[in-house]
């Protein structure tokens, strides 16, 4: 059977782009609802910024392991 | 963006604009290899900035009038939104800096969608870079001056852990400090302005690819799109443009406040 | 910055600090601790020394934005 369809050029830069969907999807939901929280009670500040952090540095890993994968992939 | 000189290069089919937009000749023959659009516009820039705000403030009245007015403006933006909040007390002395900080890069950024012009300067990593560098040295001697050449360094690192624990966070701390934070703030406005520059091309390219150089009655609706999609990329890219500006000059007062004073 | 002039907007500041230094942090915990992870993997030849360090540098910089921003504003 012959080739269909053919991707060529550099394919960790498509990875990378799904990768970056979810952190992206994520860091929006995360400040969002802070934002949101603060609005509400703005007495647990404090609370909901520490949380916020941790949630929002999380996240953003995720989106610096898809930066690397592709360089561990090639690796290999 | 250029699309007559990308469409030159390409054969029949459709070809994407790629890095090349990015590259250009000197400007005239026998000119230095440096001297090319994007220099001359960086500094053509440096000059509207200087000549706006010459009229701006040159002849202050106590009743502004005029360009005064427009100048008071963004000298209350910048010192409201990025100075207080991160300067605090120390805001006016650094006010000349954020300014032309600000408004400088805003310059450079607005150079996008100038027609004729239309290159952001910042999309070449040199010009950020230089400015970042500026701001890290800025940084660095502030606080070894205001904290101490040894204090400086210590007061960094969090105190009251377990001795073990240092060797593994001090080496995470202070390559984070002194070497990828400059980094990542001359990336973060090079990338976008980069980005940005192309997708502007890219979506120019297909409207002027279907419409007018090869135009099908398949391709036609597809160069419509491509026509609307410049339309909504050029006003988001202007919200960026101005957003990125404000970052920049965020995170440099920002990195000025961490070599004024510790952080706890 | 003792606990007695500790202004309002200091927990703003900290906050955007804290957001805007996170990436570098995460960066230069996976670059130090991946990077020894690889030289592992370079020197006796297992392929699984990189992940494991990457993991744990990213472990150690959250702990460390962790100790450094989150604990006292609490």
């Amino acid at each position: 059977m012959g080739v269909l369809a053919e991707v060529s050029g550099n394919v960790t830069a498509i990875g990378y782009g799904l990768a970056a969907i979810g952190p992206g999807i994520g860091v929006g939901i995360i400040f969002g609802q802070g934002v949101n929280a603060i609005a509400r009670q703005p007495e647990l500040t404090g609370v909901i910024r520490t949380n916020m952090m941790l949630g929002f540095v999380l996240t953003e890993a995720l989106a610096l392991i898809g930066l690397v994968a592709p360089f561990l992939f090639q690796s290999i | 963006m250029n699309a007559q000189s990308v469409l030159a290069t390409g054969g029949e089919e459709f070809k994407a604009p790629g890095p090349e937009l990015f590259d250009f000749p000197p400007l005239f023959e026998g000119a230095p290899t440096w001297l090319t659009k994007p220099t001359v516009f960086a500094v053509f820039g440096a000059l509207v900035v200087c000549a706006v705000f010459w009229s701006a403030f040159g002849n202050p009245k106590l009743v502004p009038r005029g360009m005064q007015n427009i100048g008071e403006m963004g000298y209350i933006f910048v010192r409201d939104q990025i100075g207080r909040p991160f300067l605090g007390k120390n805001t006016e002395q650094w006010m000349p800096v954020l300014m032309s900080l600000f408004f400088l890069i805003w310059m450079w950024n607005i150079f996008a969608v100038i027609p004729v012009i239309q290159f952001p300067i910042a999309s070449h990593i040199a010009f950020p870079a230089v400015l970042a560098i500026a701001v890290y040295f800025i940084k660095v001697y502030l606080g070894i001056k205001n904290q101490g050449p040894v204090k400086y360094f210590t007061n960094l690192i969090p105190a009251g852990l377990p001795k073990p624990i240092y060797v593994l966070l001090v080496p995470i701390e202070y390559l984070s400090t002194f070497i990828l934070a400059p980094f990542t703030h001359a990336v973060r406005l090079f990338a976008n302005m980069f980005a940005g520059h192309m997708i502007l091309a890219f979506f120019s390219l297909v409207g002027f690819w279907f419409i007018f150089e090869k135009p099908t009655a398949l391709g036609f609706g597809v160069g419509i799109i491509g026509v609307i999609m410049t339309c909504l990329m050029t006003a988001f890219e202007m919200f960026i443009q101005f957003l990125q500006a404000f970052l920049f000059t965020m995170l440099a007062a920002m990195y000025i406040q961490s070599g004024l004073e510790a952080e706890h | 910055m003792n606990e007695q002039n500790r202004r309002p907007e200091d927990g703003q500041r900290e906050f955007a600090d804290a957001a805007w230094s996170a990436p570098s942090y995460l960066l230069s915990g996976m670059l130090i601790w991946g990077g020894l992870g690889w030289l592992l993997t370079k020197w006796t030849g297992w392929i699984g020394f990189t992940p494991i360090g990457l993991v744990i540098g990213i472990v150690l910089a959250i702990y460390l934005i962790y100790v450094k921003y989150g604990r006292d504003s609490v």
